[in-house]
């Protein structure tokens, strides 16, 4: 088995239970709340990830790294708040997004000079296809429930 | 960002997030490569801030703190913190091209947990998207 298979399986299922917490969420307070709420969450574990941290050591550049991962992931669920306050029914906004694996598979092939097998590129259009697929709910009422599906992809 | 004409202002934002998502994944990638996932979620948490001020500015300081809200948002955070640490270890042995595109099959799982406990039905175009990922799960991994 791939050695990179394992560790995005266990992420795949804490994200997984982190889409239905945001649903149960989403009904009682707003997306803005919400995403407050998460990064207290993120915030909390920062006692337990702060032992033997290399960060005082670390090069400004690296940390500045490590910001921006943090800040492109918030900064994509901003926008993602915005464009459903704006109007954007959430069952064209939610399954959009959800294409963003291709953006990354692509920026990694031009820019960091990955490769990717004929199977693999099989497998990574049917990922996409399985995640607009998998996003598609109904459209139903707009507002919060929308709003609140939409930050799943926070984490 | 600055986009007019006849483009909605909703489909720019969601173009936006599509790319910051995706940028995402590259600097994680680069990132996982040269700290400790354990640093490199520290530094991920510094750097959701600005975001979370910017959140709690739009919400003019009123943080809405129905207890169960409130603990489903600290929770997710909980969950999404521990999920992006394995999501670094995966991304410093594997390719960003494939881990980004497994990772993000996560809703499988949302779909499944809230037909369980939410009872919400599963509509065909998600039973077609669980094959489908299951399937490109099986072809990534090749």
């Amino acid at each position: 088995m791939a050695e990179w298979l394992p560790y995005s399986l266990i992420a795949v299922a804490l994200w997984g239970a982190v889409g239905l917490l945001q649903k149960l969420g989403a009904s009682r307070v707003s997306a803005h709340s919400l995403f407050v709420w998460l990064t207290i969450g993120f915030a909390l574990q920062v006692p337990f990830l702060a032992p033997g941290s290399r960060l005082a050591s670390m090069a400004a550049s690296e940390v500045g790294f490590g910001l921006l991962v943090g800040l492109t992931n918030a900064l994509g669920s901003w926008f993602l708040f915005a464009a459903l306050e704006r109007g954007a029914q959430a069952s064209i906004a939610i399954p959009l997004t959800a294409l963003y694996p291709l953006v990354t598979a692509l920026l990694a092939v031009l820019l960091l000079g990955e490769r990717l097998s004929g199977r693999q590129w099989v497998g990574l259009v049917l990922a996409v296809i399985a995640g607009l697929l998998l996003s598609y709910e109904a459209p139903q009422q707009p507002d919060r429930s929308a709003a609140g599906s939409a930050s799943e992809t926070a984490g | 960002m600055r986009v007019e004409g006849r483009l909605p202002r909703w489909l720019a934002y969601c173009l936006a997030c599509l790319f910051l998502w995706g940028v995402w994944g590259v600097l994680a990638k680069v990132a996982s490569g040269r700290m400790s996932p354990k640093d490199e979620q520290i530094l991920f948490t510094a750097g959701s801030l600005p975001v979370a001020a910017a959140a709690l500015w739009r919400l003019k300081g009123a943080l809405e703190t129905h207890r169960i809200g409130a603990l489903c948002g600290v929770l997710n955070g909980v969950f999404a913190g521990l999920g992006l640490i394995a999501y670094y270890v995966a991304m410093e042995r594997g390719p960003a091209s494939v881990v980004a595109p497994v990772t993000a099959l996560f809703p499988l799982l949302t779909v499944l947990l809230a037909a369980t406990f939410l009872r919400e039905r599963v509509n065909r175009f998600q039973a077609a998207g669980i094959a489908a990922a299951l399937v490109s799960i099986f072809l990534l991994a090749s």
